[in-house]
C-alpha cells in the first residue's frame, strides 16, 4: 500500500497554488487514507477479546508489510507476551525475537525483561486463517533481517510494544512508519478496552461469588434475618425470620411494607418490632430487645431478641440510612432454662430454711445451757478458788464451737434470704411494708452493726439534710443499706474511711456510700447489678459472695421508686448511690 | 567524540545547555509525527535514566520533560557543572537517544535525524 501519511507538511504559500486537479487528487488519498483509518478501526472496535484484537491487528499490517512474525509485549505483573507468527518458526528466530524484545522494551522504560522470563510466558497465537495462504512446510529461517517497535500508547501512557519481525533485510520504510503507529494506537486503545472488561469481568465474577456465599450464610444461619428499605420496606427475609413469624402466627412477605402489616393485624408485638425497626430507621442501634411473640398463657410464650442497625450507603456513610437489618434471635429454651432454675432456686431454698431454724434455734438452746452452767462454775470457783493453774473448761471450748456454728448457721441463712428474694424479685412477689420512720435512724443502726466487724475502717456518717423523714419499708431499706456497706467494708481490704451521706436531690433522699477500696474496673460497670454477676478479675477474685446482693438492692429501690448507681475508678474507689422518694410514688 | 566541536570550553554552559536542548527540541519534531509524543518522552527520559549513574546532573530531566526546561532551570539544575562534563553528558544523551531510536525503528527514521541534529549542533557553534 502507498504511504497516505506525509512526514514533511505540505507547503502552501503565494508562490505555489496546486491546481484542481492535484487538489482532486489529495482528496482522493485523504477520502481513501479515511475508509482505511474507518475499515481498521472498526475490526478494533468489534474485538471483544485479545485473540480478536490480534487478527484485527495482523489484517491491518499485512496490509502494509510482508512480514515474519509479530508480538505484542503488555506491560503488567506479570507481563504478557503474545507472538502471533505468519507461518511455523524455528527455534533460533524465536530466540533472536525474544533477544530483540528485551532490548528494545530497555530503551522505552519497561521494567526490567530477561530472555528467560519472555520465554518462559511467552504464548504463541497462530490464527488459523494463516494456514491457508501458507504452506505446511514453510519453516522460517533463523536469523532477523528487519525489526520495527512500536510502543503501544494510551493517553500518553506506554501499555506495551508492538514488534514486527521478518527475515528480510529492509522489510519495513519509512513512508508506512506513521500508519504503523496509528494501527498500534488503534490496537493499545482496544487491548486496553480487552484490559478493563478482562477486569469488569473478573469483578463480576467475584462478586457474584460473594452474592452466593453470602445467600448461603444467610440461608443457613439460625438466627432470623429481615432487611428493610429506607421506607419499611421488606427487602430481605431469609429463612429463619420466615419460620420464626409463621411460629407467631405471621405471614411476612417480601417488598411488604411493615408497618402496613402490622397495622393490618391483630399481632400485638408487630408493631413493637415496626417500632424497633423505625428506631434503626432513623439511626439508632437497638440490641436484645425481648419481645413476647407466643401466647400470654403459655408458661414460656415464645419470646425473641431482636437487634437492629441502621444500614448505610457505603459511598455516603454520612448520609441517611438507607435501611435497616435486623436480627431475630428465639430465646425461648433460654427462657424456659431460667424459668426452671428460677423454680430450683425458690425450692430449695423454702427446703433449706426448714432444718436451718432448727439447726439455729437448737445451737442457740445448746449455747444458753452451757452459759448458764458456766456462769455457775465461775461462781464455784469464786468461792473455792482452784489451787493449781487454771485450765479452759469443756464448757467454754463448747460454747466457742457453738458460737462458729451459729456464725455459720446465719451466713447460710443471709445467704437463702438473698435467694429467696431473688426469686421474689423474679416472680414480682417483692412485697413492701411501708411505715413512716427516720432514714437518719435507719443509717445509724446499720453504720453500728458494720462497725462491729470493721475494726480497720472508720465508717463517718455526714447528714446533710434536716428532715429525714421517709415513709418505706424500714427492714429492706436497712438491708439496702447493709448490702451497699458490706461490700464498701468487704472491698477495702485496707481498711480506710467509708462516708454514708445523705442528702436531698430533687425532692428525693440520695443516700451516697463512698469508700476507698479496690473500685470497678469501667468494663464491669455496667454488668454490677445484674443477678450473679461476679467481677472476673485478679483483685477481686478473693471476695466471696454470689452475686445476689447488689441484684437485691436495686429490686428494693426501684419498688420504692428511686434509682441506684454507681461511679467507680479502679484502685481509687467506688462511690454507691441511691435515691429514696420521701412517700411512697403511686 | 563531541557532537560540538572540539573547544566546547571556550562556550558558557548556558550556551551549551541551550544548544542541546535545541537539538533534543530538532529530535522531538522530527520523531514525534513518527512514533507520537509519548514514545518520543520516553525516549529521551529512558537515555537520562541510563546515564545518571555516570553524568548525575542528567538526572533532572528524567523527572520534568525536556520540553518544559527553560534557562532558569538549568541555571538551577546545572550548578557546579563544568563546561566540559555538560558538553560530555549531553552528548552521551544524544547519543543514548539515537541509540534507543535505532533499537525501536532500525535505520527507518535515524540517519537523518542524526545528521540534521549534527548540522545543527555544528551552525550553533
Amino acid at each position: 500500500m502507498e504511504s497516505i501519511v506525509h512526514s514533511e507538511p505540505q507547503q502552501v504559500d503565494g508562490a505555489y497554488r496546486p491546481s484542481n486537479v492535484q487538489n482532486m487528487d489529495r482528496l482522493a488519498a485523504i477520502h481513501q487514507e479515511m475508509e482505511y483509518l474507518n475499515a481498521i478501526g472498526k475490526r478494533f472496535v468489534a474485538a471483544i477479546d485479545r485473540f480478536q484484537v490480534h487478527r484485527a491487528l495482523l489484517a491491518a499490517l499485512q496490509d502494509l508489510y510482508h512480514f515474519t512474525a509479530c508480538s505484542i509485549l503488555l506491560k503488567g505483573e506479570p507481563f504478557d507476551l503474545s507472538i502471533i507468527p505468519c507461518y511455523p518458526l524455528s527455534e533460533a528466530f524465536l530466540e533472536a525475537m525474544m533477544h530483540s524484545i528485551v532490548s528494545a522494551a530497555s530503551v522505552i522504560d519497561f521494567p526490567q525483561l530477561s530472555v528467560e522470563e519472555l520465554a518462559r510466558t511467552a504464548y504463541l497465537d497462530a490464527p488459523d486463517e494463516l494456514s491457508t495462504v501458507l504452506r505446511s512446510d514453510e519453516v522460517g529461517g533463523s536469523k532477523i533481517g528487519s525489526v520495527l517497535n512500536i510502543p503501544l500508547t494510551v493517553e500518553s501512557r506506554i501499555i506495551g510494544m508492538l514488534s514486527l519481525f521478518d527475515e528480510r533485510s529492509e522489510a519495513f520504510d519509512t513512508d508506512h512508519l506513521k500508519l504503523t503507529t496509528m494501527i498500534a494506537d488503534y490496537a493499545a486503545v482496544a487491548l486496553e478496552n480487552v484490559r478493563l472488561r478482562e477486569r469488569e469481568m473478573a469483578l463480576w465474577r467475584q462478586t457474584e461469588a460473594e452474592r452466593q456465599r453470602l445467600e448461603l450464610i444467610i440461608g443457613s444461619m439460625s438466627e432470623g434475618l429481615l432487611i428493610t428499605d429506607s421506607r419499611g420496606m421488606i427487602t430481605l427475609l431469609n429463612h429463619s425470620a420466615r419460620h420464626l413469624m409463621a411460629h407467631a402466627q405471621v405471614e411476612l412477605k417480601q417488598d411488604m411494607p411493615l408497618r402496613t402489616l402490622a397495622e393490618a393485624s391483630k399481632v400485638e408485638w408487630l408493631s413493637l418490632l415496626v417500632a424497633i425497626v423505625e428506631r434503626a430507621s432513623k439511626g439508632e442501634t437497638v440490641t436484645n430487645q425481648e419481645l413476647i411473640a407466643g401466647e400470654r398463657g403459655e408458661t414460656v410464650p415464645l419470646t425473641l431478641s431482636i437487634s437492629a442497625a441502621p444500614l448505610y450507603d457505603a459511598n455516603h456513610p454520612d448520609s441517611h440510612p438507607t435501611g435497616v437489618v435486623a436480627v431475630l434471635n428465639d430465646i425461648t429454651s433460654s427462657k424456659q432454662i431460667e424459668k426452671l432454675k428460677d423454680e430450683f432456686v425458690s425450692i430449695v431454698s423454702h427446703e433449706l430454711r426448714t432444718p436451718l431454724t432448727a439447726i439455729k434455734g437448737y445451737t442457740q438452746h445448746l449455747m444458753r445451757r452451757i452459759e448458764r452452767r458456766l456462769r455457775k462454775l465461775r461462781a464455784q470457783q469464786i468461792e473455792n478458788p482452784p489451787s493449781g493453774p487454771t485450765t479452759e473448761s469443756p464448757e467454754s471450748t463448747d460454747l466457742r464451737n457453738l458460737s462458729i456454728v451459729e456464725s455459720q448457721a446465719e451466713h447460710l441463712e443471709r445467704l437463702i434470704n438473698d435467694l429467696l428474694d431473688l426469686s421474689r424479685v423474679q416472680w414480682g412477689k417483692l412485697e413492701l411494708h411501708y411505715t413512716t420512720f427516720f432514714l437518719a435512724d435507719v443509717l445509724i443502726e446499720c453504720i453500728h452493726s458494720a462497725q462491729v466487724g470493721a475494726e480497720n475502717h472508720t465508717i463517718e456518717l455526714d447528714i446533710q439534710t434536716k428532715d429525714t423523714k421517709i415513709v418505706a419499708d424500714v427492714p429492706r431499706i436497712g438491708q439496702v443499706v447493709g448490702n451497699v456497706l458490706d461490700n464498701a467494708i468487704k472491698y477495702s481490704p485496707h481498711g480506710g474511711q467509708v462516708i454514708v451521706r445523705l442528702s436531698e436531690h430533687e425532692g428525693q433522699y440520695l443516700v451516697s456510700i463512698i469508700d476507698q477500696g479496690i473500685g470497678i474496673s469501667p468494663e464491669y460497670l455496667d454488668h454490677i447489678f445484674e443477678r450473679f454477676y461476679r467481677v472476673r478479675n485478679k483483685a477481686s477474685r478473693q471476695y466471696a459472695g454470689i452475686g445476689l446482693g447488689l441484684y437485691v438492692t436495686k429490686a428494693i429501690v426501684e419498688q420504692h421508686g428511686g434509682s441506684i448507681w454507681v461511679a467507680s475508678n479502679a484502685q481509687v474507689g467506688s462511690t454507691f448511690s441511691f435515691t429514696l422518694p420521701k412517700t411512697p410514688q403511686m | 567524540m563531541s557532537l560540538m566541536s572540539d573547544d566546547s570550553s571556550s562556550v558558557s554552559r548556558t550556551q551549551i545547555a541551550e544548544a542541546y536542548l535545541q537539538a533534543l527540541r530538532l529530535i522531538d519534531d522530527r520523531v514525534t509525527p513518527f512514533l507520537g509524543k509519548a514514545t518520543t518522552r520516553v525516549l529521551v527520559q529512558g537515555a537520562a535514566k541510563r546515564l545518571a549513574s555516570t553524568y548525575s546532573f542528567l538526572h533532572f530531566l528524567t523527572k520534568m520533560p525536556y520540553t518544559e526546561i527553560v534557562p532558569s532551570v538549568i541555571q538551577e539544575q546545572l550548578g557546579g557543572v563544568t563546561s566540559t562534563e555538560l558538553a560530555a553528558g549531553l552528548d552521551a544523551l544524544l547519543e543514548e537517544c539515537f541509540a534507543g531510536l535505532k533499537e525501536l525503528t532500525g535505520d527507518l527514521i535515524a540517519p537523518p535525524i542524526h545528521e540534521e541534529v549534527i548540522r545543527q549542533l555544528e551552525q550553533l557553534h
